[in-house]
């Protein structure tokens, strides 16, 4: 395994830009560097993209109030593309929420599985536990416990919802989120997290990537599923979350979720690869962080200890050690977070014709991860990307080494 | 309140002990001493249970990973396989029972009436292992009733599994009280006839009873019927089970509405067959010639020939949309399913078993209890291949269709077969034992 071994450069092929970085060059030149490349070409004044983005970023990091970064560059702004559709933009308030500040949230109607869901709880209540809930039986022992916390809150949808933004026009390949998820969880091998596809369309010899990450569903089937609420959303920022404790290891989350996030702990983690020694319980002191436990759930959980702490709030693994800067976390509810932000800003720099798009966005589940990029086709096909899995030491087919250990007879009939 | 599909009967009076007609005591033989074939079949049985029980010891010593499951996606596997196949197979012939018992009671199947009993404690054994594959499926099942009990409340309004749940503990329960309902007479009239080493069992079912109380008993077994005839098929395997899979988008294979009636269809199928292989064992065995007469055998043959034909044309159906214009990760599902040769090797199996029940109800000289117990091994078995070729075939091809190009591979291990075997097992155990303790064919039918 590599664990701790992240920052040694694994191929020959690897970027030059984050040889550069791991060479421990000042970050903000290296940024600036990439934001000229992206910026030239595009017919575009590069110098107030330079600036614009710079200082977009010292909104993000609190040093420049949004106010000022509206009117800053209002004028430039119009001078440029002949209008500003930033969100902080001082027309925005006029405009209400069109332009580059997301849609407010539709009002909730009942989806067909929420209603046969409904229908086929019902029958079975009335059949079967009428009763009992009447009577208080199954609200279960009284006082805290480890599930009941998150269960309350396991099916409601919060004001503040996680999600990302991940730029894939930025994204080459270079599995530094995926080694960066592996060694923050201390995964077992074979099991990824974040996971990059590499593929190609048809007639088009470019390499393309999708970082499939948990997209943290605002109607998320393996919470809707999940027969324990073990699976559930946490109050303070929406994260869909496994509790450990809870889990019975059922795997129906699994064949719910149609983005094939989750991984489960088949053996003892230690016997396969697993290294994960830290905390476990997030700040309600639910068991939500890390490699999961054996014969319990686990998947991609955007760091919830990290979003526990006001400091690291907003920050994942895979996140800060993207070279590119192409994945960013924040409240997708909030048109003044992290991700909307860049969204704004991507789209402006485009002149209001970025291509984006959420996964499999017509099953319904309201992914909270939205891609700048385009998706693939169901002709893609995956092409080996510039960084093999294997040049990471990562497992990539994790039925090769779920071997369990040999019965008594087989021992016996090898040993003579 | 109206009984009157068929009125309870109560022209029977107590007191008949000693005096039990021929029938009644050819009913009563199997009870005697055991033999030494019975005694070898115990054995092997018991053999059958301790093995599965060493294997899943050894899955709860090591976990899942002796499994031949792993992740689907990019772990290259499938997280659900032979244990869930499995389970809706149980499930499935645990049908059998109660809806050829609960068609006798209702719509006045006599015909089945001499097998209505053992395709109750069919259904109850089948029940028993459809739970128990749930149980073993588990990563961690020492926390079934500390974490599905408390959050129920909450879950039933969701979650499949949890209804899924739900409906099989209380099918347990209606299938459980309707024999105890209807057996405790029998028990009662033979009750100096029963052997003495079971008695603090016969003690605990005729608990309370009075002489007088089976018009009322008779009256309560009605409407369990049909509660288990309302139920079964509309929540059991005609709604809950295939609602597992079917309100899943993600996996194409398997959404879409016939999956309720196909899985009643296949349900219904193997669990009449089931029925059949066990009423011509126990005809063989106790020579029951004329308690389990050809007639039984005939017409199990025709209702077992009618849903597997049901089956197939659901089949059909499926096939049919998934493929000629179905949306891309519906036809590569499709196409999957149809190059398998798991799925033709079942179609084969269902279709010899329609083929053979026409033969014999267009040409009745041609009938022969011997084939059609013999032929009715093929449903049985088809109906296991094919729905855990269900289970895998889902993830398998999932509607996110990157993952075409992740080739994915299952294959049951040691572990999981010996589950199947251990499953058996019960079910013989369960049969054996209850040849020494029940009148396994209601005495009133042996009366006549």
């Amino acid at each position: 395994m590599s664990q701790g071994e992240a920052v040694s450069v694994p191929t020959p092929e690897m970027d030059e830009k984050m040889a550069e970085r791991l060479d421990g060059d000042d970050p903000q030149t290296l940024w600036e560097t990439r934001a000229r490349a992206v910026l030239e070409g595009s017919g575009y004044d590069i110098e107030l993209g330079q600036h614009v983005a710079r200082d977009a970023q010292r909104v993000i990091a609190g040093e420049l109030s949004g106010e000022e970064f509206g009117r800053r560059y209002h004028n430039a702004y119009l001078r440029e593309f002949g209008r500003d559709d930033r969100p902080d933009s001082p027309d925005a308030a006029d405009r209400g929420s069109e332009g580059g500040t997301p849609l407010p949230e539709p009002p909730r109607v009942m989806t067909r599985r929420e209603v046969l869901g409904a229908l086929g709880g019902a029958a079975a209540g009335v059949l079967f536990l009428g009763e009992l809930y009447r009577s208080g039986a199954l609200d279960g022992p009284a006082g805290p416990k480890p599930g009941s916390a998150a269960g309350v809150a396991a099916m409601k949808t919060t004001p503040v919802q996680f999600g990302m933004v991940i730029d894939l026009e930025r994204c080459d390949g270079c599995l530094f989120c995926v080694d960066a998820c592996r060694t923050e969880n201390g995964l077992s091998d074979g099991v990824l997290w974040s996971y990059v596809f590499a593929f190609q369309e048809p007639d088009d010899d470019r390499t393309r990537f999708l970082v499939r990450v948990c997209q943290q569903c605002t109607q998320a089937p393996c919470i809707k599923v999940c027969p324990t609420t073990a699976r559930h959303r946490r109050p303070s920022d929406g994260l869909v979350l496994t509790d450990y404790d809870v889990c019975i290891g059922c795997r129906y989350c699994e064949v719910a979720c149609p983005f094939g996030v989750n991984y489960f702990q088949w053996g003892d983690p230690a016997t396969y690869g697993g290294t994960f020694q830290g905390q476990r319980r997030d700040a309600r002191g639910v068991a939500v962080a890390g490699d999961p436990p054996r014969g319990v759930m686990g998947k991609c959980n955007f760091c919830p200890l990290r979003q526990d702490n006001p400091e690291t709030r907003g920050v994942t693994a895979c996140a800060e050690a993207c070279p590119m800067d192409a994945i960013h976390v924040g409240d997708m509810n909030d048109p003044d977070s992290a991700p909307n932000r860049y969204l704004a800003q991507r789209r402006a720099e485009s002149g209001g014709n970025l291509p984006t798009f959420r996964l499999l966005e017509d099953l319904g589940t309201e992914p909270n991860v939205i891609y700048i990029g385009s998706p693939p086709s169901s002709r893609a096909e995956l092409v080996e990307g510039p960084v093999a899995y294997e040049a990471w030491e990562f497992t990539e087919n994790r039925r090769v080494v779920l071997d369990g250990p040999k019965p008594w007879f087989r021992r016996i009939g090898a040993q003579p | 309140m109206s009984t009157g599909v068929t009125a309870p009967r109560s022209e029977r009076t107590s007191g008949v002990r000693g005096s039990l007609t021929q029938r009644d005591m050819a009913v009563l033989q199997p009870m005697g001493r055991p033999s030494r074939r019975f005694l070898l079949v115990t054995g092997a049985a018991l053999i059958g249970v301790l093995w599965f029980a060493q294997a899943w010891a050894f899955q709860l010593r090591h976990g899942l990973v002796v499994t031949g499951l792993s992740d689907w996606g990019t772990g290259g596997g499938v997280p659900w396989g032979l244990y869930i196949g499995s389970f809706i197979w149980w499930v499935g012939i645990a049908h059998g029972g109660i809806v050829v018992s609960a068609a006798v009671r209702l719509f006045g199947l006599r015909t089945l009436k001499p097998v209505a009993r053992l395709a109750e404690l069919l259904t109850l054994a089948a029940l028993a292992n459809a739970g128990l594959y749930i149980i073993v499926h588990l990563g961690r099942p020492d926390r079934v009733v500390t974490s599905i009990l408390p959050n129920l409340g909450q879950t039933i309004r969701t979650s499949p599994l949890a209804w899924d749940v739900t409906v099989i503990t209380l099918y347990f329960v209606l299938t459980g009280t309707y024999l105890a309902l209807t057996i405790r007479h029998d028990l009662h009239e033979i009750r100096d006839r029963l052997p003495r080493v079971f008695s603090p069992l016969y003690r605990i079912v005729l608990v309370g009873y009075r002489p007088g109380e089976r018009p009322k008993a008779e009256r309560m077994a009605w409407w369990l019927a049909l509660g288990v005839i309302v139920l079964a098929p509309l929540f059991l395997h005609g709604g809950v089970i295939p609602w597992l899979f079917a309100l899943l988008p993600s996996q194409p294979g398997w959404f879409g509405p016939a999956q309720g009636p196909q899985f009643l269809a296949a349900a219904l199928t193997s669990a009449l067959a089931a029925v059949t292989i066990l009423a011509y064992a126990c005809r063989r065995i106790y020579r029951w010639h004329e308690l389990i007469d050809d007639r039984v055998f005939d017409s199990l043959s025709r209702w077992t020939g009618l849903f597997a034909l049901l089956y197939l044309w659901l089949q059909l159906q499926q096939v049919l949309t998934g493929s000629a214009m179905a949306p891309d990760a519906v036809a590569s599902a499709s196409a999957a399913k149809l190059a398998s040769p798991v799925f033709w090797l079942a179609i084969v199996m269902l279709a010899a078993s329609v083929a053979h029940a026409g033969i014999q109800a267009l040409s009745p000289r041609r009938f022969s209890v011997g084939r059609t117990a013999t032929v009715a091994v093929l449903p049985v078995l088809a109906i296991l291949a094919e729905k855990t070729l269900f289970v895998i075939e889902g993830p398998m091809h999932p509607a996110f269709e990157l993952y075409a190009g992740m080739p994915s591979y299952y294959s049951p291990s040691w572990v999981e077969l010996s589950s199947v075997i251990g499953a058996l097992s019960i079910v013989i155990l369960v049969f054996l034992g209850a040849a020494k303790t029940l009148p396994m064919i209601e005495l009133e039918e042996a009366e006549r």
